[in-house]
């Protein structure tokens, strides 16, 4: 069995992949109260773009900027072009949009002429070596991811807490027609609210692409519903609750799956702590609330 | 003689969309009666058709009495995992059930007692009173169970506690304050859709001869209600038209067979966009028109 | 006389918040009393506590004698305790005539004959349409209740609450954002369900409307009962001009 120090590392690496997938999730429903299943598509997008554009021109870099473009983008759209026009509809018509429209993309993605049902490698080399140290070994890939993990959050946090559009987001996430009332521009929150979360799950597709050395039409899928106990374990709409949430679950899933040997695989952990949460502490473990 | 005419295949498209149509019309009471929207439908579908075919496979036990206890295991099961509905609303009820959902086929899945993702094979066709019931003889048996779960779903709207269900629907706390037991009554609500489902659950099984734990997942749960919302959630034709229109068209519609689910995500969207309470739904554009008609 | 409603000590924290703090209160049968009080004063805390919505965290309220301070609501409903909602809350996409015969069905509720009978039988319809009537909504019965203006829907929750055939009354505000002509109306119907024998407590923000109404008053500021007595008793009360003339928002 590996060391502490060694799971403690994969752990956290993987916290940081479920992170980058989450907080998007978790900042639209905060300010729209929207459950966007279609968070998941815009994530194998990401995937599939990064993965196209290094075949094109074999650099790693300008793939996930790329790949982190077009999902930025993909997600004002689908805000723009879809979610808007609902907005004060039952809660359920957005739901079943999104639902549609993640259906819709990964039905698409896995036609011949995109992904296909077929596995694609995504072999970077990333010209670094691992780092090793008496504890634990990280490979190079897992050092972009933390080292990404920490710019990007490091990133969000400063627009959230030090600019004015990040304090427009928080007063929007806590009373939308006040902010309203009182000048902010919503549409604006809300669209650079998609755009940032949008563009951190395409580069989460990436990484994760480039992780496993896989990319595929349906990779969304677990993702998908692993993020969602994320938002809920950390509260929904909290930004900070999210991350420590999306460390919580991936350390809780890599340190039982090594000590314990769990019978259901390990993707049920996050089903049942979310069944648990939801019966016992709704509004989340991690959440101020 | 139907298959005469119409052949083996209409049937096989006849008997699923009965089917389903059984399944649309249990989430109706559960989401569109009661207002509990479930995304983890397919988990009681899952319960009825393993408990039937555990009881014929293993057991030997005769068809119809398998049937029966596939829907009372399914009833009692779902009145269980109803509970979360106790603690959570919507947006969260919507999740627990996701995650219920998994941890049910994940137990298909992961457990020998069945079968693993082997799932169970060889489940023979029902023998009633000693006829084999295939073809279009099961069809008959399908339909009989669709028209029973069709004047359930009529009788219940027109008792009290359909009554209680609608109020439950509309605003829960005022449904206390005027006497209903929301609790109690959110899980009746449970109960009897996830019996009906279970049903249908055993006559999928006993129709298709084996399944597997990925045929009652999530993305199946996402089926049913989007043919419930589809056809208008809420409205017993509703449930009928979304299983019938989105179930047979596919079979029918090579092109659209190979595109299915695209065109089913886009149904959806644009569904909501411009219909959302349905093709037929209270309010549709279809059934105002209706109306008018009728009143001519 | 022996009180209908007697709260015993009723105290709720929310964290460290007392709500309300030690209320003791007596209602008898017949009575009409008013709930006065500035803002936040925990009279709708109260309601709440005694409606059930709410559990007390020290404290007892009795009914008749019996104890039911964190029964469920549908239990205190079915025990002859009706309310209205401060806000508000019909079943919107029902009708008026089914909003109505929701409360009406509560005996049903309790047993498996909810499932075994009809509920738009002749029978039920003809005495909810009294009700209807006597809360002038009977030209409405088939409206959508959430179609109806606010007026009506205030109406509506009085409706609801008489179809549970309460003998205590729980009114919170019905007459917030009414014209005059429908609070003469409404001032009518309090007085004469009253003299059919229905107690009736009234939370109201609108003092003369209070005052004009009701025999006895009881005054809450910050969770506690601060006076009680008649109209004029409590008008000249020195305390409670104090615990008023610190907010603007009295009528």
């Amino acid at each position: 069995m590996a060391s502490f120090g060694q799971l403690l590392a994969n752990g956290i690496v993987l916290g940081c992949i479920y992170i980058f997938i989450a907080i998007g999730l978790t900042m639209v429903y905060g300010i729209l109260k929207i459950l966007h299943v279609a968070h998941a598509a815009i994530y194998t997008i990401g995937a599939a773009v990064g993965l196209a554009i290094f075949q094109l021109c074999n650099n790693f870099w300008l793939a996930l900027f790329l790949a982190m473009l077009v999902s930025g983008v993909a997600g004002m759209l689908v805000y723009q072009g879809v979610y808007r026009r609902v907005l004060n509809a039952p809660r359920i018509v957005p739901l079943i949009i999104s639902i549609g429209l993640f259906t819709l993309v990964q039905d698409l993605l896995q036609k011949d002429w995109l992904l296909g049902p077929y596995m694609h490698a995504f072999n970077v080399n990333l010209n670094f070596a691992d780092v090793k140290t008496s504890m634990f070994r990280l490979t190079s890939v897992e050092v972009v991811i933390l080292t990404l993990a920490i710019i990007f959050l490091a990133a969000v946090y400063i627009i959230l807490t030090k600019t004015r559009i990040g304090l427009a987001w928080r007063a929007s996430a806590q009373d939308t027609e006040m902010a309203a009332a009182l000048g902010v521009n919503i549409n604006w929150v809300i669209a650079l609210n998609f755009l940032l979360g949008s563009a951190l799950a395409g580069a989460a597709g990436v990484l994760v692409g480039v992780y496993y050395n896989n990319v595929y039409a349906t990779m969304g899928n677990v993702p998908s519903y692993k993020a969602f106990v994320v938002i809920v374990l950390g509260g929904m709409g909290n930004v900070t609750g999210t991350i420590v949430a999306g460390l919580f679950l991936a350390l809780a899933e890599t340190f039982l799956v090594a000590t314990v040997g769990f019978v259901l695989p390990r993707d049920a952990i996050a089903f049942l702590l979310l069944i648990l949460v939801l019966m016992f502490r709704p509004r989340g473990l991690f959440s101020r609330g | 003689m139907i298959e005469a005419i119409f052949g083996q295949y209409t049937i096989s498209v006849l008997i699923f969309s009965g089917i389903w149509a059984v399944l649309t019309l249990s989430l109706n009471i559960l989401t569109g009666y009661a207002g509990q929207v479930s995304l983890g439908h397919a988990a009681f579908f899952g319960i009825g058709a393993y408990t039937s075919a555990l009881l014929t496979t293993r057991y030997g036990w005769h068809f119809l009495p398998a049937f029966i206890g596939a829907m009372l295991i399914t009833a009692v099961v779902g009145g269980f995992l109803g509970l979360p509905s106790l603690r959570v609303r919507h947006d969260f009820l919507v999740l627990a059930t996701m995650g219920i959902n998994f941890v049910v086929v994940g137990v298909f899945k992961y457990t020998e007692f069945f079968g693993g993702s082997m799932g169970i094979i060889n489940i023979r066709k029902p023998v009633l009173f000693g006829i084999v019931l295939s073809g279009e003889k099961f069809l008959v048996l399908v339909l009989a169970y669709l028209a029973f779960t069709v004047w359930l779903s009529y009788y219940i709207a027109r008792t009290w506690a359909g009554l209680a269900f609608n109020a439950i629907r509309a605003d829960e706390e005022a449904a206390e304050a005027m006497g209903v037991s929301v609790p109690r009554f959110k899980i009746y609500a449970f109960i009897i859709s996830s019996a009906l489902a279970g049903g249908a659950g055993s006559l999928y099984a006993h129709f298709l001869g084996s399944i597997f734990p990925d045929h009652f997942a999530f993305a199946e749960s996402i089926a049913i209600l989007s043919m419930l919302v589809f056809g208008g959630l809420g409205t017993i034709r509703g449930a009928l038209l979304g299983a019938m229109v989105l179930k047979a068209l596919p079979e029918y519609l090579r092109i659209v067979g190979d595109y299915r689910y695209t065109i089913y995500g886009g149904i959806l969207v644009l569904m909501m966009l411009f219909q959302p309470m349905g093709i037929i739904g209270d309010g549709s554009w279809l059934w105002k028109k209706w109306q008018e008609w009728r009143k001519k | 006389m022996k009180g209908l409603l007697i709260t015993e000590k009723l105290t709720k924290y929310f964290g460290g918040l007392k709500a309300v703090d030690g209320v003791n209160i007596e209602v008898g049968e017949g009575e009409l009393v008013g709930l006065i009080g500035p803002n936040g004063a925990g009279k709708t805390t109260l309601f709440n506590l005694i409606s059930g919505f709410l559990k007390p965290t020290i404290g007892r309220i009795l009914f008749r004698g019996q104890e039911i301070q964190g029964l469920p609501p549908h239990r205190i409903a079915a025990l002859g305790i009706g309310r209205t909602f401060q806000i508000p809350k019909p079943f919107a996409d029902l009708s008026v005539l089914d909003n109505v015969l929701v409360a009406y069905g509560h005996p049903f509720y309790h047993s498996i004959k909810a499932f075994n009978s009809r509920y738009r039988m002749p029978k039920f319809v003809a005495i909810v349409e009294e009700i209807l009537e006597k809360t002038g909504l009977l030209p409405y019965a088939n409206a959508r209740a959430g179609d109806l203006p606010i007026g009506l829907k205030r109406q509506l929750e009085i409706a609801r609450a008489l179809a549970l055939n309460p003998s205590l009354l729980l009114l919170d505000e019905p007459a917030t954002g009414l014209v005059y002509e429908e609070m003469l109306q409404l001032l009518g119907l309090i007085r004469s369900l009253n003299a059919e024998g229905i107690t009736i407590i009234l939370v109201e923000h609108n003092m003369p409307f209070a005052m004009k109404l009701c025999e006895r008053i009881i005054v809450m500021a910050h969770g506690q009962v601060i006076a009680e007595g008649t109209p004029e008793e409590v008008r000249r009360n020195p305390k409670v001009i104090e615990a008023y003339l610190g907010h603007k928002d009295y009528a």
